[in-house]
């Protein structure tokens, strides 16, 4: 794909930026938006130039009543939520990975298609009926129930398996010889060579939840058990929206997981693209 | 866990779907042929489908053709691309609904602008489907470009370097080599576009309801009314029965249409 007419080249080296510039403006807008006094925000569209992107005056007042409020309480919500579906989701995942690559048993390669079955089948599809359930167990308004869903995550189990995978058998062998058990071998011998794909697996895991929205819409009732997306709909639904609080939470629910996503981006490109790739 | 979240629900929600107060029967599936608002409802879902998912895969391997290119700083325009899919849907779909707003919106503002009239967006019939396109193409079509671009990474240099000097020019590089050596990626994003987009929910439940005139009332939606509005498990989950099952016939059939004419030849 190198070697494009210079002119070509020329073109894309300035249209390039621009456009991703461009293609972000409504992100860009929204954290913009947050920090304006609430009243400009609605003015900002109607006159339509630089100032819809700069305010003239920047103030701190949305964010803090986000923070009083109850989408501040949504958005803590999201992080408990996000933070335990993650580690308990990287355990498990990786536990399965493990067994699903480091062992022979009789059926692995069954468990591991139902595995990649399962995960194909996407969530969405089930969470209605599934919600059900999750009344029925007594799941309704609680912390276990909004983690769950996320925990099993195909899509990272997969992850991690090709990632295992490559790790050399010898050096498995090796360990266990010096006398480790198996539960030392994953610590000292996996998952320190498989660090990219645990960053890779538990940014999928994160973003899942991040961004759950139906889930958590059926499972909870309570106000107080809102999660961040959930919370900032109800506030959009409002007659009479305060505006400037409106884009602040939105602008802290943007702002995580880009933070997240440019932080690893590299680990994140590696091991996610690679395996897609390779699978 | 996979059991418990994923496969218990498929088995629950396909027997409920022939339940009617407390009966086995078929009455869930016969009362649904016969429902007007769910045969529009499901010709909503595949029109919108029919133009979204060539149109996601188009664009998204346009962007990933160009952000595959050796450009100064290229990984930061990539991460800005798809930081669009980081960012949780309702979050897009309310900064964009505000930005079609009919009387103040940011879109109506530029029309203005170009001395154009002021279009109803989100509140006409006829255009609001297209709108939700936009925004669901907006959020997903960076996350796409990612496999492609690692597709198109993946071509050997060395084949193209050999095309190069037997004169093909760089159209011709990318329509005769590197697409069909990406074929397997393009496939897998059609498929799983298709799959996201059948089961399409947050934008409609935030911004249309379904409305105006159920013009966007896409299948995903009028299960949750079934379900949570109306109170009608069993339909719902009759509905969720032939949303799945349309969803698998037609991915069945695209994989049919994009496997490789060549492996087909060899494996008959």
């Amino acid at each position: 794909m190198r070697e494009l007419p210079r002119w070509g080249r020329a073109l894309l080296v300035v249209s390039v930026p621009l456009f991703s510039v461009v293609w972000l403006a409504p992100l860009a807008w929204t954290v913009t938006a947050g920090l304006r006094p609430s009243a400009d925000v609605v003015d900002s569209f109607r006159s339509l130039g630089w100032r819809t992107f700069v305010p003239e005056s920047v103030v701190a007042d949305n964010f803090s009543s986000v923070a009083d409020g109850p989408l501040g309480r949504a958005i803590v919500n999201s992080l408990i939520v996000a933070a335990a579906t993650v580690a308990l989701g990287l355990v498990m995942s990786a536990l399965a990975a493990y067994a699903l690559s480091a062992f022979r048993f009789r059926g692995r390669g069954l468990v591991f298609a139902a595995t990649v079955l399962a995960f194909m089948v996407p969530f969405e599809a089930l969470a209605i009926p599934l919600a059900d359930a999750a009344r029925t167990a007594g799941l309704e308004n609680s912390y276990l129930g909004l983690i769950l869903p996320g925990v099993g995550n195909g899509l990272a189990i997969f992850l991690l398996r090709q990632f295992f995978l490559d790790v050399p058998h010898e050096m498995a062998e090796a360990a266990s010889i010096d006398g480790a058990g198996p539960w030392r071998v994953l610590w000292h011998v996996y998952l320190p060579l498989t660090r990219p794909a645990m960053v890779g697996a538990g940014i999928i895991i994160f973003v899942f939840q991040w961004q759950a929205y139906l889930w958590p819409l059926l499972v909870t009732t309570d106000p107080s058990m809102d999660v961040g997306p959930v919370a900032l709909a109800r506030l959009f639904g409002q007659y009479g929206v305060d505006w400037g609080t409106l884009f602040a939470g939105a602008a802290v629910l943007c702002l995580v997981p880009a933070a997240i996503l440019l932080a690893f981006q590299r680990t994140f490109a590696e091991s996610v693209v690679g395996s897609a790739v390779k699978g | 866990m996979l059991i418990l979240t994923r496969v218990a629900p498929t088995a629950d929600t396909f027997v409920r779907s022939f339940r009617d107060d407390g009966a086995w029967s078929l009455a869930n599936y016969a009362g649904l042929l016969t429902s007007p608002t769910f045969r529009d409802s499901v010709l909503v879902t595949v029109l919108f489908n029919a133009i979204i998912n060539p149109l996601q895969v188009l664009v998204s391997y346009a962007l990933a053709v160009v952000l595959s290119q050796r450009l100064p700083a290229v990984g930061l325009w990539r991460t800005m691309v798809f930081l669009p899919m980081a960012v949780p849907p309702a979050v897009s779909s309310i900064v964009w609904g505000v930005w079609f707003r009919p009387g103040d919106g940011i879109f109506n503002s530029v029309l203005g602008t170009l001395g154009l009239p002021d279009q109803p967006f989100l509140t006409s019939p006829d255009q609001a489907l297209y709108v939700i396109m936009v925004i669901a193409s907006w959020i997903g079509v960076g996350y796409w470009m990612t496999f492609l671009v690692a597709g198109i990474k993946n071509v050997p240099a060395e084949i193209l370097e050999a095309a190069a000097i037997d004169g093909a020019g760089w159209w011709r590089r990318l329509a005769s080599i590197i697409t069909p050596l990406v074929r397997r990626q393009i496939s897998f994003v059609l498929v799983a576009a298709t799959v996201a987009n059948f089961l399409l929910f947050v934008p409609v439940q935030i911004l249309t309801r379904g409305g105006p005139a159920g013009s966007t009332d896409l299948v995903m939606y009028e299960v949750y009314k079934q379900a949570f509005i109306f109170n009608d498990r069993g339909l719902a989950a009759a509905q969720i029965a032939i949303l799945v099952a349309l969803v698998a016939a037609i991915v069945g059939v695209q994989f049919r249409l994009l496997s490789d004419p060549g492996e087909r030849a060899r494996r008959a």
